[in-house]
């Protein structure tokens, strides 16, 4: 068991974690990481066109580890939809 | 009053007046106490209990678990809450009651409260009150955990978890103690463990509450509860006839 951090950028702010949690094993690690994303999103809708909110791991020594990313791309839509099938 | 029925006496006082003949029945209850470890079931699900469980210390939960081990925690219970009042109409528990540290627990057989609700229907009432009290406690996490953000959800439960505590002499100051894990929280507000731990860190930082050694504090009750939108009229706090 070890103690891990999770930092998040939102694309607006950088946020260190400064607690951390414990993780039995890497599995848990990459469960945890991307487990987090939605309810980031949830938690704060990204305002813009382009959004990347982003979990970087790492280790008690402040070595990163993993990172996980969660994209959020809007435009507006040109073009006729396809009538042709059935 | 003796020792462990006093928080359940303090808890039914604030909302309606107990006469002696009411006090002295809950007083003749009889309590089989036993002592359970963090971790322990208190109630099994799926189980059919033939007594009622009365929070004497620590902190419960009502939990429901899913096939892949993910659990939900519907409600905290503390002293003086009768946790399982629901298997006294419903017979067969559709959830289990789990400690969340160690705890103290009085059991009395469904019987004896039946005789004592035939004796004094307005002591039946006040039971019948806690468990409405229950549900609207359901509602307002139902509420939270629907539609409030994490860091709005987490303090509303700390608004109510120290209104709670304060009624049966719970708090010390503006603080209480809550020894409980991340985890337990996080199946509790129905977050990942990670965004759990960065809500809690975000009202610390905030300076909304400080968290310290399984102590919470809120340095300003009416900022946590503006923040919060914590309204706890759903507590029912109203001392009037039942």
């Amino acid at each position: 068991m070890a103690r891990y951090y999770f930092d998040v950028d939102d694309g607006v702010v950088f946020t260190l974690d400064q607690d951390g949690i414990e993780c039995a094993s890497m599995d848990e690690l990459r469960f945890a990481a991307i487990d987090d994303l939605p309810d980031l999103a949830r938690d704060q809708m990204p305002d813009g066109d382009h959004t990347k909110i982003l979990v970087k791991v790492r280790d008690a020594g402040g070595s990163y580890l993993f990172e996980a990313s969660l994209t959020l791309d809007v435009k507006w839509a040109a073009g006729e939809m396809d009538k042709s099938e059935p | 009053m003796t020792a462990e029925f006093v928080a359940l006496a303090r808890s039914l006082e604030r909302r309606d007046r107990l006469s002696p003949e009411e006090r002295s029945l809950i007083e003749q209850l009889p309590a089989r106490k036993r002592r359970f470890d963090s971790g322990d079931e208190l109630v099994v699900e799926h189980s059919e209990p033939s007594e009622s469980c009365l929070i004497l210390t620590g902190i419960v939960a009502r939990a429901q678990f899913l096939p892949d081990g993910k659990r939900q925690l519907t409600a905290v219970h503390i002293a003086g809450d009768f946790v399982d009042l629901h298997a006294l109409l419903l017979k067969l528990m559709d959830h289990s009651v789990v400690a969340l540290t160690p705890c103290d627990a009085a059991f009395v057989p469904h019987s004896s409260l039946i005789a004592a609700f035939e004796a004094s229907p307005h002591l039946g009432r006040l039971f019948w009150l806690s468990t409405v009290i229950d549900g609207a406690i359901e509602r307002a996490w139902v509420t939270s955990l629907g539609r409030r953000s994490a860091s709005v959800h987490l303090a509303h439960l700390i608004c109510e978890l120290f209104v709670r505590l304060e009624t049966v002499g719970l708090v010390r100051g503006n603080s209480f103690d809550f020894p409980i894990t991340q985890t337990d929280i996080s199946d509790m507000i129905g977050l990942s463990l990670v965004h759990t731990n960065r809500t809690i860190q975000d009202l610390r930082s905030s300076g909304l509450i400080t968290w310290e050694r399984k102590v919470v504090t809120i340095p300003d009750q009416q900022r946590l509860r503006d923040f919060a939108e914590f309204d706890p009229t759903y507590l029912n706090l109203i001392n009037r006839p039942r």
